[in-house]
């Protein structure tokens, strides 16, 4: 294998690492960006959409072999496991974190934690604690491209990552809903002035970002496999992608993502900094990013109000 | 059952150091701070190491191990200090990662995943405090937190309470009313950084020995809850708060209960006291504690009174 | 405000009370085990297959009438992988439950937390798991059913050199105790044999992402890629490396001994070849206990369960033997002899060290293959008969 192939495969590595995080990091970006503030349980609600999944998609495709049906009942079974999320993060924004809306900005922040702990525990209760595999509903032999050695699933995340991406960002552009969207999350009380029903707004866009979060999951479960806390570390990084792009910014979580997929193999592999030091660059060069631009990559900067 | 109130209690005491700290940077001064586990680990190394590496008496690294923190706590609060609310939690978070890898990775000084053991008990005029005796233990530690509590106390009565507080509410009008913002801001941030680090030396002295497993992002996070469980900006609320917070954790084990409820229940049970805790009661059991103004008032309104009089 | 906190301190402090009478009276005639080891967090799926094979140990003890007529209780204390709560529930076993031994604690940050107390409460504690070499050193107290990482990495050093005839080794490890203790204890071996380890990566616990450092392993000249990890980041490793095109063969140790990894990783397990404890022939014991597990907890044991099981299993002989005094089960524990477990032959050393042959497997067709058992003499790596 030649350097410059050697290049691109860590190319490649890093920007599906990245893609995982991209993905995660669009379904944050958008909670954020309306109700600012971290919702700890995303990372959980990751999992349980990967659990709803790996039980429909089994059940689904039963005791048949390797073939369209089962990539049929993937995309079923990601429709379930996304609306059975979009429901479960409606809900738990209505029970755990609307009553806070008023109150100090950590409140919320440590109900999402709560709400964190009950949901990983609680899967960890039912479901147990070991890891369930989640069979690749295609064949998923790698692809050489020259030296370089691609998986279709790496495609599929990245695919998948960048379709989200410009579905998003059109909705919210472009249609009257992501319209009331951006209005809430400029100015809640005046959005409600105007006649938009804030309220189903913020529930709506709760319900949109679990959502992905299930669909990232499932996607990320096909490698990562499926147990309870699969979500914490990820769904972390996905934050910290997020927060570097410029939280409540599409484009942003998206370019924050790759960034930081990159950054953790190239890091690695190209300087030739050791492994375990990783997390270190990683958030060495975030908070560096933070310092020369406080707003993230692509966010705006807020005028303060005196 | 005795010994073991008396066990939380002694998790409660450095506890409550970390959450002085966090306290101090949090309530008073209004940052997101989520680098406690950093700090604590710096605090319970630099004990480690000095004491077993180079034979240094326990008292001897607590000074340095509270500088050691508190220089680290400049070094993140100085460039830190621009961003605002998460952007500062996710850089501080950050550095708690950066600290953790590099105990986990340094293993000619940290001893690396191994962690380092047969740390020698604290003695103070030649007896030893052994943490078997769990009392003699819990005193010393009573003591030097009465210390950092009273010193917490007057610190955040004096000026630079006052400025603390006035930046917490209002940054810019702070600064233009001459409060010198970064100083005091990156001020909070060193003394925070130093008692979390004096909490880290009592923990590797308690158990007499570390490892990378105890100072993980979930610390941070548990001292957050401490502060906020127990009321922000309020010295006694958060103490009373790290007591909480430790008391529920080991509840079922009190009372024999732990043995019969499943192992998730009880994170389940915290859970869900944290969602109805912040939905009913917000500002923490005890609440933030109000300046007394009536005297500040009375004393303003009485030199008005002369300087009209002295004009007539 | 006060109010508030009053009555709720109140109602504390009452129910704190209430069951606290319930728990601390119990039969006269119950004798109990204690149990450490991480049932929530990150590590829980290892202390939960500890924790299942103690209790099955402790039923079947029961079914069978107990021990010289008393029934065993079972008193497990979730450690959450955090050497502080290890320490506070070596600390609630001994002095509120008044256990009699205890079994744990997994991990070996656990093991150097609770030793030093175990050792000053005279508690026997045997752990199933913790394999750093210096554990057992902290005092008599501490024993453990599982090989010392010196031991199981010097029998793979020189396995690997003498037998397989590898000169050349890469090695991709967890910086946590297990994985690089069992590394440098094979590093030590191999390169003492003239062997040389070329390229060494790493990981942090909880990483699922292997692509980076295996890219890498695979433009090194390492003849065989030597794997000690824990079971799910093994399987992960495995399917990258395969997905990588990484064609060298993968070495590993007892974190193999799982079907869990035949489960997740499937045929890329196809031609690794491990080190693990050893099981002289496949007795009818190994195979009722893998049954008997599997059908109970509705997944088959690995390591961390058959050592649990072995320890409950002689710690159940040994009170039946001397009684409940601590100080006589600690007697009694370090003068077992030739113990046939499911382990094989259980002896333990001085220091509390299990001494044990180490067994080589080879899978094949997603099932593990024995080769047999091995011990070092003069240096020399040797197949015992």
């Amino acid at each position: 294998m030649g350097s410059v192939s050697l290049l691109f495969q860590h190319l490649m590595n890093g920007l599906t690492l990245g893609g995982i995080y991209a993905l995660i990091a669009l379904g944050y970006t958008m909670v954020y960006g309306i109700l600012k503030f971290i919702n700890f349980a995303h990372g959980d609600i990751l999992m349980v959409g990967a659990y709803i999944g790996l039980f429909a998609f089994d059940a689904l495709r039963g005791s048949s072999p390797l073939g369209p049906w089962w990539l049929v009942s993937f995309f079923i079974a990601m429709v379930i496991s996304m609306l059975g999320c979009a429901v479960l993060g409606m809900v738990i924004e209505k029970v755990a974190y609307k009553p806070l809306r008023k109150g100090s900005r950590l409140a919320p922040l440590l109900s999402a934690i709560g709400v964190s702990f009950i949901l990983s525990n609680g899967a960890a209760w039912m479901f147990g604690t070991h890891s369930r595999k989640f069979n690749y509903p295609f064949d998923n032999s790698p692809i050489h491209l020259g030296g370089v050695v691609v998986t279709p699933h790496q495609i599929l995340i990245l695919v998948v990552a960048i379709v989200m991406m410009v579905a998003l960002k059109l909705f919210v552009d472009k249609t009257k809903m992501g319209k009331a969207m951006r209005a809430t999350s400029l100015d809640g009380d005046t959005a409600k002035l105007m006649g938009i029903n804030s309220d189903m707004i913020i529930s709506l866009t709760f319900g949109i970002g679990s959502a992905l979060a299930a669909c990232g999951g499932m996607l990320i479960a096909l490698d990562y496999k499926v147990y309870a806390t699969m979500g914490t570390m990820v769904g972390l990084k996905a934050f910290v992608a997020a927060v570097v792009g410029g939280i409540g910014n599409i484009t942003g979580a998206m370019l924050g993502g790759f960034l930081l997929g990159l950054l953790e193999t190239f890091g690695v592999a190209v300087l030739g900094i050791p492994q375990g030091f990783k997390d270190a660059i990683a958030f060495a060069v975030l908070i560096l990013i933070l310092l020369l631009k406080p707003e993230g990559l692509l966010g705006k900067v807020e005028k303060e109000k005196v | 059952m005795l010994n073991f109130f008396i066990l939380i209690l002694i998790y409660t005491c450095i506890y409550a150091f970390m959450s002085l700290g966090q306290n101090l940077i949090t309530g008073y001064s209004g940052m997101l701070s989520l680098c406690a586990a950093g700090f604590f680990a710096i605090g319970s190394y630099t004990t480690a190491i000095l004491t077993t590496s180079f034979g240094w008496s326990f008292w001897a690294t607590l000074p340095i191990a509270a500088l050691l923190s508190a220089l680290m706590g400049v070094l993140i609060g100085l460039p830190t200090l621009r961003l605002k609310g998460d952007y500062l939690a996710i850089a501080t978070l950050g550095f708690a990662e950066i600290v953790r890898n590099i105990i986990n990775n340094w293993d000619a000084l940290t001893n690396g995943p191994m962690g380092i053991q047969r740390i020698p008990m604290i003695t103070i005029f030649g007896i030893k405090i052994s943490p078997y005796q769990k009392y003699g233990f819990l005193l010393m530690e009573i003591i030097m937190l009465l210390i950092c509590w009273f010193l917490f106390e007057r610190l955040a009565s004096s000026r630079m309470g006052r400025a603390l507080e006035a930046i917490r509410e209002d940054e810019i009008a702070a600064n233009s009313m001459g409060i010198n913002v970064t100083k005091y801001k990156v001020v909070s941030f060193a003394l925070g950084a130093a008692v979390t680090g004096i909490a880290g030396c009592l923990q590797a002295e308690f158990t007499l020995s570390v490892s990378p497993g105890s100072y993980v992002f979930m610390v941070s996070i548990m001292v957050l809850c401490t502060v906020v469980l127990g009321g922000m900006g309020n010295f006694v609320a958060v103490i009373l708060g790290a007591f909480i917070i430790q008391f529920i954790s080991y509840l079922p084990q009190l009372i024999g209960l732990s043995n019969i409820i499943p192992a998730q229940a009880k994170q389940i049970i915290f859970g869900l006291i944290l969602v109805i805790m912040m939905i009913y009661r917000p500002q923490g059991i005890l609440g933030r504690k109000e300046r007394n103004n009536k005297k500040a008032e009375k004393n303003w309104l009485l030199n008005k009174k002369e300087a009209i009089n002295e004009h007539a | 405000m006060k109010k508030f906190l009053a009555i709720a301190l109140i109602a504390v402090v009452a129910m704190t009370a209430v069951f606290a009478n319930g728990s601390s009276e119990s039969a006269s005639s119950e004798i109990k085990i204690g149990f450490i080891g991480p049932l929530t967090g990150d590590y829980a799926n290892y202390g939960t297959l500890c924790r299942q094979a103690v209790q099955m140990a402790i039923d079947e003890c029961n079914a069978k009438g107990g021990v010289n007529g008393s029934t065993v209780k079972l008193i497990a204390e979730d450690s959450e992988g955090d050497p502080n709560k290890a320490y506070a529930a070596m600390e609630k076993l001994a002095n509120t439950d008044k256990v009699c031994a205890v079994v744990g604690p997994v991990l070996t940050g656990e093991a150097f937390s609770v030793g030093p107390i175990a050792c000053e409460l005279g508690v026997l504690a045997v752990t199933p798991s913790a394999s750093h070499k210096d554990v057992t050193n902290q005092g008599d107290y501490i024993f453990r059913t599982t090989p010392s990482d010196g031991l199981q990495g010097e029998v793979a050093g020189k396995y690997w050199y003498q037998i397989l005839g590898y000169r050349k080794l890469a090695v991709l490890y967890a910086k946590n105790d297990y994985s690089q203790g069992l590394y440098e204890g094979m590093k030590e071996a191999f390169e003492a044999d003239g062997g040389q380890v070329v390229a060494v990566e790493t990981f942090m616990v909880g990483d699922k992402d292997f692509k980076t450092q295996l890219t890498k392993l695979k433009n090194t000249d390492a003849e065989a890629i030597y794997i000690p990890d824990y079971t799910a980041e093994m399987a992960q490793i495995l399917e990258q490396a395969s997905q990588l095109g990484v064609d060298k063969p993968f070495l590993s140790g007892d974190g193999f001994l799982s079907e869990e990894i035949y489960q997740l990783a499937g045929e890329y397990t196809d031609g690794v070849v491990y080190t693990a404890s050893a099981q002289l022939e496949e007795t009818s014991l190994v195979k009722e206990f893998r049954d008997a597990y599997t059908a109970k907890w509705g997944i088959g044991p690995d390591s961390f369960a058959t050592n649990s099981y072995d320890a409950t299993n002689i710690l159940l002989s040994v009170i039946a033997k001397v009684g409940t005094d601590r100080k006589a089960i600690r007697d009694g524990f370090a003068a077992v002899k030739d113990y046939e477990g499911v382990n094989g032959t259980i002896n333990f050393a001085e220091n509390g060290d299990l001494v044990a042959y180490q067994g080589i497997y080879e899978v094949e067709g997603n099932t593990p293959k024995y080769v047999g058992a091995f011990k070092i003499e003069n240096g020399k790596v040797v197949k015992v008969n």
